[in-house]
């Protein structure tokens, strides 16, 4: 089985860059060489360009939602997506649009994906640092990635 | 009328808001526009050197990385006095014009392509790019994802990485490309340039050869009489890569012509209190309101900028369409918003067509990448097009290049007054008393300002990744008549 570990995110602003720490220390920490771990600043298309090839696919990026809490983390599954999908916007392609195109054009699309999101606080300052609140909360989704590829 | 605030202290979460009032009658009062900012980048890259800009700077953005790199790159060539060799200067131009195949292809094929093959009224279920595949056909729909893929490849190669390029060097690129990699470039540009012609017939079929369209292309609510900005060559031909900055009346009249270092004696900026944007304009012509007309500032930088500002394009088959279009829209400027979209896909064509004469240019592959700087940094300006507009990079070093001050003015930024007139605009016009506001309205007041294509993914990175924006409608009461999002 072809895993990968795909740390999203944009290294300098703050928050946003919090996949990409995480995919970092899970790189540090992996010993399995069967399992790639990259990282990425494209999302929507070029997402497709990423992912396809691989069967089991681990996202980690940053989510801002109405109610969450800075360093709160989400785990969710293809199943949460397809719900996403209707409801986004007509002109933007999202990850699960992105799935659904590939499988469409018949390019090989993972069977599995999971995302881990971490809620952010500040995704519109330049840093390249996260907020306490977000930093703290990587060590605990290193954990959960790990755990997820022994799964 | 009840009072609302808007109080641009508010933070806006990453995504942009359209706020509309209405009277009392249903017409609209007012429109505001409010569009996260980059803050704190001047601030950030203080103290940083000069030479890792083009690697700081293409990180803003997730879409267009390759712009920022290459302006970057052009003001590190002007802050070391140093001129890149010519084949440094190809081989720029060559991965730029790659870049921006994959671009415009993207643009239109995602995210305006949805409003005019499925049509505004369309459900949000069909009116994305799975509907518009299913319309054109798988074929035409694995060639979008091809001529992506194998132009990404190109910027891979040349570049050095995928999507951000380790290229761009004070005087030259930071390696030269061999024969077996510029015959698959050749290759690819072929395929690019085919697809490029194709996809101008599905706009032609789809879009042009719908009157409904047309007439809302040609029609006076999506018009606006603003300044043309965009890079020229020697000869007045669009340019992606270098040249002078062109400014062009909406009348056709040439306003000025200036080189990177004089950028700050033509434009200013104007604050308002509603927003933090600033709204740079003409200083020559100045600040006359958010109006148009050839005596306000007001200016925009879009593909249909570069084509007014321009008296053609360097390439033939994209000359013959310049040309096409021209006469289509009853000539020289066009003044219409949407034609935007068919402006963008001329520059499609031409930026394949650039890139196979790159391609199979004889210096292409020569070693002779790079020319040392000798002369102490100081101040440094580099302008390109970014798809989206102008994007203007200014360093100010000390001796040792080191970054004291940095400014940078972003494809977007140059649209700002227009965008909102735009919008403004459309909303004033299709809300109107006893209208039933649907979501096909409010679709038609987004077309409005999609044709800017507003780069604001660096604010934004969550899942979704494009510019999240919500419109929200106050009646005269001040209770919110009706919301739309998007990627929110």
């Amino acid at each position: 089985m072809k895993t990968l570990v795909l740390g999203m995110g944009n290294p300098i602003i703050t928050d946003d860059g919090v996949g990409i720490q995480v995919a970092h220390e899970v790189a540090n920490q992996l010993n399995d060489s069967q399992v790639a771990v990259a990282e990425t600043s494209a999302a929507g298309l070029s997402l497709l360009d990423s992912i396809a090839g691989y069967d089991k696919v681990i996202i980690i990026d940053a989510i801002q939602t109405e109610k969450g809490q800075a360093g709160q983390i989400y785990r969710m599954r293809t199943e949460d997506f397809s719900l996403t999908k209707h409801l986004s916007s007509p002109h933007q392609i999202n990850l699960a649009t992105a799935l659904e195109l590939g499988k469409m054009l018949n390019l090989a699309m993972p069977q599995e994906i999971t995302v881990f999101a971490v809620e952010a606080k500040d995704i519109t300052s330049f840093s390249e640092k996260c907020t306490p609140e977000v930093e703290q909360a990587i060590p605990e989704v290193v954990k959960m990635v790990l755990q997820e590829l022994d799964a | 009328m009840k009072r609302i605030t808007i109080d641009p202290i508010t933070r806006l979460e990453g995504h942009g808001k359209i706020t509309i009032f209405l009277n009392e009658d249903g017409s609209v009062a007012n429109t505001y526009l409010q569009i996260p900012e980059l803050r704190g980048f001047e601030k950030f890259s203080e103290g940083r050197i000069a030479e890792d800009m083009p690697q700081i700077t293409q990180r803003i953005c997730g879409v267009c990385p390759e712009a920022h790199h290459m302006a970057g790159t052009k003001a590190l060539d002007d802050l070391f006095h140093v001129e890149p060799t010519s084949t440094a200067k190809k081989l720029r131009e060559l991965l730029y014009s790659s870049f921006y195949v994959t671009d415009h292809t993207t643009h239109f094929y995602i995210l305006a392509g949805p409003d005019f093959v499925m049509g505004p009224d369309a459900s949000p279920a069909e009116r994305n790019i799975l509907g518009v595949i299913g319309k054109v056909g798988l074929e035409l729909g694995g060639a979008v994802i091809n001529t992506r893929k194998q132009n990404h490849w190109i910027i891979q190669t040349v570049g050095g990485r995928p999507i951000h390029p380790c290229f761009g060097l004070p005087g030259g690129v930071s390696r030269a490309i061999n024969e077996e990699e510029r015959a698959k470039i050749e290759e690819i540009a072929k395929g690019s340039v085919e697809f490029a012609k194709l996809t101008l017939k599905v706009f032609d079929d789809v879009v042009l050869k719908n009157k409904a369209y047309l007439d809302m292309i040609l029609s006076d609510t999506f018009t606006q009489k603003s300044y043309n900005m965009g890079l020229v060559d020697k000869n007045n031909k669009v340019n992606f890569y270098d040249g002078k900055v062109r400014v062009v009346g909406p009348d056709g009249k040439e306003l000025c012509k200036y080189g990177p270092r004089e950028y700050l004696e033509h434009i200013a900026e104007r604050v308002e209190p509603w927003t933090y944007l600033k709204f740079p304009y003409l200083k020559k012509v100045g600040w006359k309101g958010f109006v148009d007309g050839k005596d306000s500032g007001v200016y925009r930088a879009t593909p249909l900028s570069r084509l007014n500002a321009a008296d053609g394009m360097a390439t033939p088959l994209a000359q013959a369409e310049y040309e096409r279009m021209y006469s289509t829209l009853g000539g020289k400027p066009v003044n219409y918003t949407l034609a935007t979209h068919w402006a963008r896909l001329i520059e499609l064509l031409y930026a394949a067509e650039r890139l196979l004469e790159l391609s199979r240019d004889p210096e292409i592959t020569s070693p002779n990448i790079r020319n040392i700087p000798t002369a102490k940094p100081d101040e440094g300006v580099g302008i390109v097009e970014a798809p989206r507009g102008t994007l203007t990079h200014h360093y100010i070093t000390d001796e040792k290049g080191v970054i004291k001050k940095c400014n940078l003015i972003v494809g977007t930024t140059n649209n700002h007054a227009a965008l909102f007139m735009s919008v403004r605009k459309a909303a004033a016009d299709l809300i109107k008393p006893g209208v039933k506001i649907t979501e096909g309205l409010l679709n038609r007041i987004e077309m409005a300002w999609r044709p800017y294509d507003p780069c604001m993914s660096c604010a934004t990175h969550a899942l979704p990744g494009q510019l999240p924006l919500e419109v929200t409608i106050y009646d005269a009461q001040g209770n919110e008549v009706k919301k739309l999002s998007q990627g929110i």
